[in-house]
C-alpha cells in the first residue's frame, strides 16, 4: 500500500492524472462559489456566445452553459463513484469468495459470471433503463452495479488463487482462524492493486455510460449533468444552428475526466506490476471502454 | 465431457437465460405492460389488430409459465412478433433491412481498426520506448478514453457542419433510389465514410493497446532472441516471429468484437441518424416498441454466444490439449 503511494508520486501519468480529476473533483465541490447563476434558472437570451457575463454562453432555454458544466460535474462524479464503488464491491466479494472457498461455492459463482460476461450487458442495460424510463442518476448507478460486475470477480477469482497457496494463508489456516478473517485480513490486502484497477476502470465505464444513457435520452431529463446537457444540445439542434459551445463544453468535460482517469488506471498498473509494466491487465480498461462506447 | 460439448450446453444455457430475462423484464415493471405498451403505441396501431398482436408477443392467455413456454416455442421457431411502431412489419424483416446496414459501417469499421491497430501496436511494441512509441501509446490512450459520444458529435460538427465535407445524415442520398449505379454506390460510401472514420477513431486504440502488450511479452522469449542471433533481418524477426504469435490471442478478441457488431453501435448510428441495428433499437426503445427491443436483444445475445463460440472452436484447433480434457 506504501509502496503504491510512493510508486504513484514518482509516476508522471499519475501525477497529471491525479491532477485533472483532483481539478474536476475541486470544481464540483466548490461549484456554488465559480458561479453566480442558478444551473437550472433562465439567466439570459437563449444560444448566446460565449462572452464576459456568459463565459461558456447559454443554452437554448437561456441557462448559463458554464453553471451547469460545473453543477453537472457533481452528478458525472457522484454517478461514476457510486457505480463504481458498487461494481467494485461485488465484483471483489463474489471473487474472493469464489476463489478461496472452491468447490461448489465457486462452480455456482462462476458459472453465473461466465454467463453475465457472455450476454451483451450493454444493451441489456439499455433495455432496462427504458422500462424503469427516465431513471434518475442513482437508479443508473444501481443498474450499472448489478449488471457490470462480472469482469471484476473473474479477475479477482483469478488473483484470489494464487495468494491463497501462499504460505502466510496456510498459517492463518493452521492457527484457525474463520474463514471469512482470512478473506477480509489475509487474501483481500493482497488482491488490492486488482481491486484498485478495477475501481478505476468501473468508475471510467460508469461516467460514459451514464452520460450515454442520457444523451439517449433514457434518464431523467430534469437532473442536471453532462449527459443531459448533451441530450438538451442534441435536442436544441444546437449544432446545426452554429451554437458549438452547447455541445463542446459537455464534450470537452467528458474527454478530460475520461483521460485523467485513464493515465491514472495506467499508472496504478505499472505500479502494480513492475515486472510487466505493461501487463495484461491493461487491456481491461481499454475493452471496458470499448465495449462501452464503441457499441453502445 | 468434451470440452466443445460443455461450451455449447453453457451458451444454450446462457441463450435461454437472456430469453428468460428478455420475458421477464417487461412484467417484472410496476404497471401492465400490455397496456403500457399499446397506449403509448394506441395512435399507431388499429384496435382490431391488438389481439393478433397481444398473442404474437406471447401475452396468451394462461398461467405465466405456460405464457413463458410460448414464448420460448416462438423464439426458436425464429418468430420474433411484429413491430407495434411499423404494424404489421415483423419484427425480423425490420431488422433485416437494418442489418445491412450496420454489417457494412461497424462491420468494415471494426475489421480496419483491428488492422491498424495490430500495425501500430507492433511497430510501438518494437520501438518500445522511442517517440514513436510514446506517441502512438499516448494517442490510443487518448482515443480509447474518449467517450464515443464526444468523438461523434465533434467530429459531426466539423466535418459535417463547419467544413460541409460529409453529409449530417442518412445512409445515402434519399432522392436516389437504391440500384447498383455508380451515382447511388458513391452516395452510400459517401455516406458511410465520416461515422466509419469516427468508429475507427474508436475502437482502433483498444486493438494497439492489446497487440502492444502481448507483442512486448513475447519480444523477450527465446525464439525471438534466437531469429535474432540467427542474424535475420529486423523486419523479418518483427513480422514473422514475434506479431505473428501476438497476433494470435487478438485474433480471439476480433472474433468477439465482430459479434458485438450486431448490436450496431448505438451511439455512432444515432448521432449521424444511421439506418443500422443501433439506431433501429434506438427508434424502438423511443418509441416503447417492446417487440422490437425484445428482438434486437435476442438477435445481439445469439450473436455474441456464436462469436464465443467460434473462438473456442478455434482454440481447440489451436491447442489440442483442450480438446479432451474434461
Amino acid at each position: 500500500m506504501v509502496q503504491l503511494l510512493t510508486g504513484l508520486r514518482h509516476n508522471r501519468k499519475a501525477l497529471i492524472g491525479l491532477t485533472i480529476v483532483l481539478i474536476i473533483v475541486l470544481i464540483a465541490i466548490f461549484a456554488p462559489l465559480l458561479t453566480e447563476y442558478n444551473p437550472a434558472a433562465r439567466t439570459g437570451r437563449p444560444h448566446q456566445p460565449p462572452s464576459a457575463d456568459h463565459i461558456l454562453g447559454t443554452t437554448r432555454l437561456g441557462q448559463d452553459v458554464w453553471a451547469r458544466l460545473i453543477y453537472g460535474a457533481r452528478t458525472s462524479l457522484a454517478v461514476g463513484f457510486a457505480a463504481g464503488l458498487l461494481i467494485t464491491v461485488v465484483g471483489t466479494a463474489l471473487g474472493i469468495i469464489a476463489g478461496y472457498r472452491g468447490g461448489k461455492t465457486d462452480e455456482v459463482i462462476s458459472f453465473f459470471t461466465n454467463m453475465v460476461l457472455v450476454v451483451p450487458n450493454l444493451p441489456l442495460l439499455l433495455v432496462i433503463a427504458a422500462f424503469v424510463g427516465q431513471a434518475g442518476p442513482m437508479v443508473i448507478a444501481f443498474i450499472l452495479g448489478i449488471t457490470s460486475w462480472a469482469w471484476g470477480a473473474r479477475v479477482t477469482r483469478a488473483e484470489t488463487l494464487s495468494v491463497k497457496q501462499r504460505d502466510f494463508v496456510k498459517a492463518a489456516e493452521m492457527m484457525g482462524e474463520p474463514q471469512w478473517r482470512i478473506m477480509a485480513f489475509e487474501i483481500f490486502p493482497n488482491v488490492l492493486s486488482i481491486v484498485g484497477i478495477n475501481f478505476i476502470g468501473s468508475v471510467i465505464f460508469a461516467v460514459i455510460t451514464e452520460a450515454t444513457l442520457e444523451f439517449l435520452g433514457l434518464g431523467d431529463p430534469n437532473v442536471i449533468s453532462w449527459g443531459t446537457m448533451l441530450y438538451n444540445a442534441q435536442k436544441a439542434s444546437a449544432l446545426s444552428v452554429g451554437a458549438w459551445w452547447d455541445i463542446l463544453a459537455p464534450c470537452i468535460a467528458l474527454a478530460l475526466l475520461g483521460i485523467g482517469l485513464s493515465l491514472l488506471n495506467f499508472a496504478v498498473d505499472e505500479i502494480a506490476n513492475p515486472r510487466l509494466r505493461t501487463g495484461s491487465n491493461l487491456g481491461r480498461w481499454a475493452s471496458l471502454v470499448k465495449a462501452g462506447e464503441g457499441r453502445l | 465431457m468434451p470440452f466443445l460439448l460443455r461450451r455449447t450446453l453453457f451458451y444454450l444455457a446462457a441463450f435461454i437465460a437472456a430469453a428468460t430475462i428478455n420475458f421477464f423484464l417487461p412484467r417484472m415493471m410496476p404497471g401492465d405492460p400490455v397496456a403500457l405498451m399499446f397506449s403509448s403505441a394506441a395512435s399507431e396501431l388499429p384496435p382490431e389488430s391488438l389481439a393478433a398482436l397481444k398473442l404474437t408477443f406471447g401475452f396468451v392467455d394462461g398461467p405465466i409459465w405456460k405464457q413463458y413456454l410460448t414464448y420460448l416455442a416462438s423464439i426458436f421457431t425464429g418468430d420474433l412478433g411484429m413491430s407495434v411502431k411499423y404494424f404489421p412489419l415483423p419484427v425480423t424483416e425490420l431488422l433485416g433491412r437494418a442489418l445491412v446496414w450496420t454489417v457494412g459501417l461497424v462491420g468494415t469499421a471494426t475489421i480496419i481498426s483491428f488492422f491498424l491497430g495490430s500495425f501500430l501496436g507492433m511497430l510501438a511494441a518494437w520501438r518500445r520506448g522511442t517517440r514513436l512509441d510514446v506517441i502512438i501509446s499516448v494517442c490510443s490512450i487518448f482515443a480509447t478514453s474518449i467517450p464515443a459520444v464526444v468523438t461523434s458529435l465533434v467530429a459531426l460538427y466539423f466535418f459535417g457542419f463547419t467544413f460541409g465535407w460529409f453529409p449530417t445524415g442518412y445512409a445515402h442520398d434519399p432522392a436516389l433510389d437504391p440500384a447498383f449505379s455508380l451515382q447511388f454506390v458513391g452516395s452510400v460510401l459517401h455516406h458511410a465514410l465520416l461515422p466509419m472514420i469516427t468508429l475507427c477513431f474508436v475502437l482502433t486504440g483498444g486493438f494497439t493497446v492489446t497487440m502492444r502488450n502481448n507483442m512486448i511479452n513475447l519480444l523477450g522469449q527465446d525464439y525471438v532472441v534466437m531469429a535474432r542471433a540467427k542474424g535475420l533481418s529486423d523486419r523479418r524477426v518483427m513480422v514473422l516471429y514475434a506479431a505473428r504469435n501476438a497476433l494470435l490471442p487478438a485474433v480471439s478478441s476480433l472474433a468477439i468484437a465482430l459479434g458485438t457488431v450486431l448490436g450496431g453501435s448505438l451511439v455512432t448510428e444515432v448521432v449521424f441518424n444511421y439506418p443500422g441495428l443501433g439506431n433501429t433499437l434506438y427508434q424502438a426503445i423511443l418509441a416503447r416498441d417492446y417487440p422490437v427491443i425484445q428482438g434486437q436483444l435476442l438477435v445481439m445475445t445469439a450473436a455474441m454466444l456464436v462469436a464465443n463460440f467460434i473462438v473456442d472452436v478455434t482454440y481447440v484447433l489451436l491447442d489440442p490439449r483442450l480438446k479432451g480434457s474434461g
